[in-house]
């Protein structure tokens, strides 16, 4: 079952956070816990995918950049000339609301469990 | 196949292996061994699919003690072939009105250590079952689901959800089982322990998603749930707008009456509190941005602003590919893109209705519709 918008939003980032995540965590499960075996090939898989992720989203950026025959200025973010800004702002805006997000969730939680 | 552990299972998470099965059954002139497991198949007119899913059941590599269909109402022929394929068909004295309310029904029926919910329009890989059972191991992994692949991919609909579960089972809930969070334990495959579902009193009919509830109220219990995406199943997917957006519809009031219901517990699960809250934004707020926003900015401003909507392609193209080429169907994930996007404009569409209704006019859906 998906809603809403399965594949975009801030929820494609948050994956790829828990993805790049996943190494460290395994690291420290392995390190403190001499029953943990390293789970290599999932955690390879998952950052296979991330990484080419990341890499076609950087591809989407070449193309369109070559394709309209844009440059990269950033400095006049509302004309003509700004890929860049225009290609990165989604990333950027998401990446900020997820931290804000997943901080408001915490402190709620937080709130929560404190005694009336 | 009998008896081998699926492979690079966490070590630690496998626990006590389930009870090793030894009793053996001719089903089909072969000797096959069994498992205490009972499957409950909903059914209601699903004659032209109910064989596919019973023959799928009886072909399995383990089988399961018994197979009940509940024929709940049904006006067509499914109760008839179900007998005649020798399998338990059960009535309850009028339609339950649910899915959730024929699984009820059968559950008084169960008499085995686990129980096996499969709906009547879905067929299991031959081994679908077996790796299952086998990954029932500690006493608090109550439920085990797997991995969902549309078994018609042909109009416009079907190839939309397909790419939608390449893409969601291969990196989204793999990564939910990483973190030992898996979102839902699907509700058209899915084993449980069978007390536990006696504990909880079965499937809860006040949400349009009884899995979700059902998988919510495990994790406030403290107990586990598992995704194995070596068990794979194929359900029947709606395949015109009309049931798609029947389906959409209940999915869509249920998860919000799942997070009305369970907000206080949630809060209290690390992860799964996080996964739903992204889920939440994405589905209202960025639904109303991708559909209202991107194209007024890009009228008003700048055409650029329309990159907004391929900005993400790869998100969905690169996990997709992934297990489409794993399994020798990259050309036919290629040629459903489009309709994959397609299908997410009316997702998302259909889950802002469901947040109005459901929030604004305080219109609680409550009448279940099938699907297809």
């Amino acid at each position: 079952m998906n809603i809403g918008l399965p594949g975009a939003g801030i929820g494609g980032l948050y994956y790829l956070t828990c993805t790049a995540i996943m190494p460290f965590k395994e690291l420290f499960l392995t390190l403190t816990n001499p029953d943990h075996t390293f789970r290599y090939r999932l955690v390879a898989t998952q950052l296979s995918i991330a990484a080419g992720i990341v890499f076609g989203l950087l591809l989407i950026y070449q193309l369109v950049t070559s394709v309209f025959g844009l440059g990269l200025t950033v400095a006049d973010p509302v004309g003509e000339g700004s890929a860049l800004f225009y290609a990165l702002l989604p990333v950027v805006v998401s990446l900020g609301l997820l931290i804000l997000i997943l901080l408001l969730v915490e402190l709620a939680a937080f709130l929560s469990k404190k005694p009336k | 196949m009998f008896g081998k552990k699926r492979q690079n299972q966490p070590a630690e998470r496998v626990g006590v292996e389930a009870g090793e099965p030894t009793e053996n059954l001719t089903v089909i002139g072969r000797k096959v061994k069994t498992c205490p497991v009972t499957v409950i198949v909903p059914a209601y007119n699903e004659a032209d699919c109910i064989a596919d899913t019973v023959n799928s059941l009886l072909e399995q590599s383990l089988m399961p003690e018994a197979i009940i269909v509940i024929d709940d109402g049904s006006t067509d022929k499914t109760a008839e072939i179900c007998r005649s394929l020798g399998v338990m068909v059960i009535t309850p004295p009028e339609n339950t009105g649910s899915k959730a309310g024929a699984q009820n029904y059968a559950l008084s029926h169960i008499k085995t250590e686990y129980t096996l919910a499969l709906d009547a329009d879905t067929t299991l890989q031959e081994d679908a079952l077996e790796v299952l059972y086998n990954a029932m191991g500690s006493p608090d992994l109550v439920a085990a689901c797997g991995f969902v692949i549309p078994q018609k991919v042909s109009t416009l609909w079907e190839r939309g959800r397909y790419v939608e579960y390449l893409m969601a089972f291969t990196f989204y809930k793999e990564i939910q089982e990483y973190y030992e969070k898996p979102l839902i334990s699907s509700g058209c495959f899915s084993l449980f322990r069978t007390e536990y579902l006696q504990q909880i009193k079965g499937w809860s009919l006040r949400t349009m998603a009884e899995d979700m509830d059902l998988t919510w109220t495990a994790y406030q219990l403290g107990k586990k749930v598992r995704f194995i995406p070596s068990a794979i199943c194929y359900p029947i997917e709606p395949h015109n707008f009309h049931f798609m957006r029947k389906q959409l519809t209940r999915w869509a009031h249920g998860f919000i009456q799942n997070v009305r219901l369970h907000r206080k517990g949630l809060l209290q699960v690390p992860f799964l509190r996080s996964i739903v809250t992204v889920m939440c934004w994405d589905a209202s707020i960025a639904s109303i941005f991708y559909l209202t926003a991107l194209p007024i900015l890009a009228v008003t401003v700048s055409p650029l602003f329309l990159l907004g909507y391929i900005i993400d392609l790869p998100m969905v193209l690169v996990p997709t590919l992934v297990k489409a080429y794993s399994r020798g169907e990259t050309w036919k994930a290629l040629t459903s893109i489009p309709a994959f996007l397609v299908l997410r404009v009316v997702n998302s569409a259909i889950f802002l209705e469901a947040l109005f209704k459901e929030l604004v006019l305080k219109k609680t859906l409550t009448t279940y519709e099938k699907g297809h």
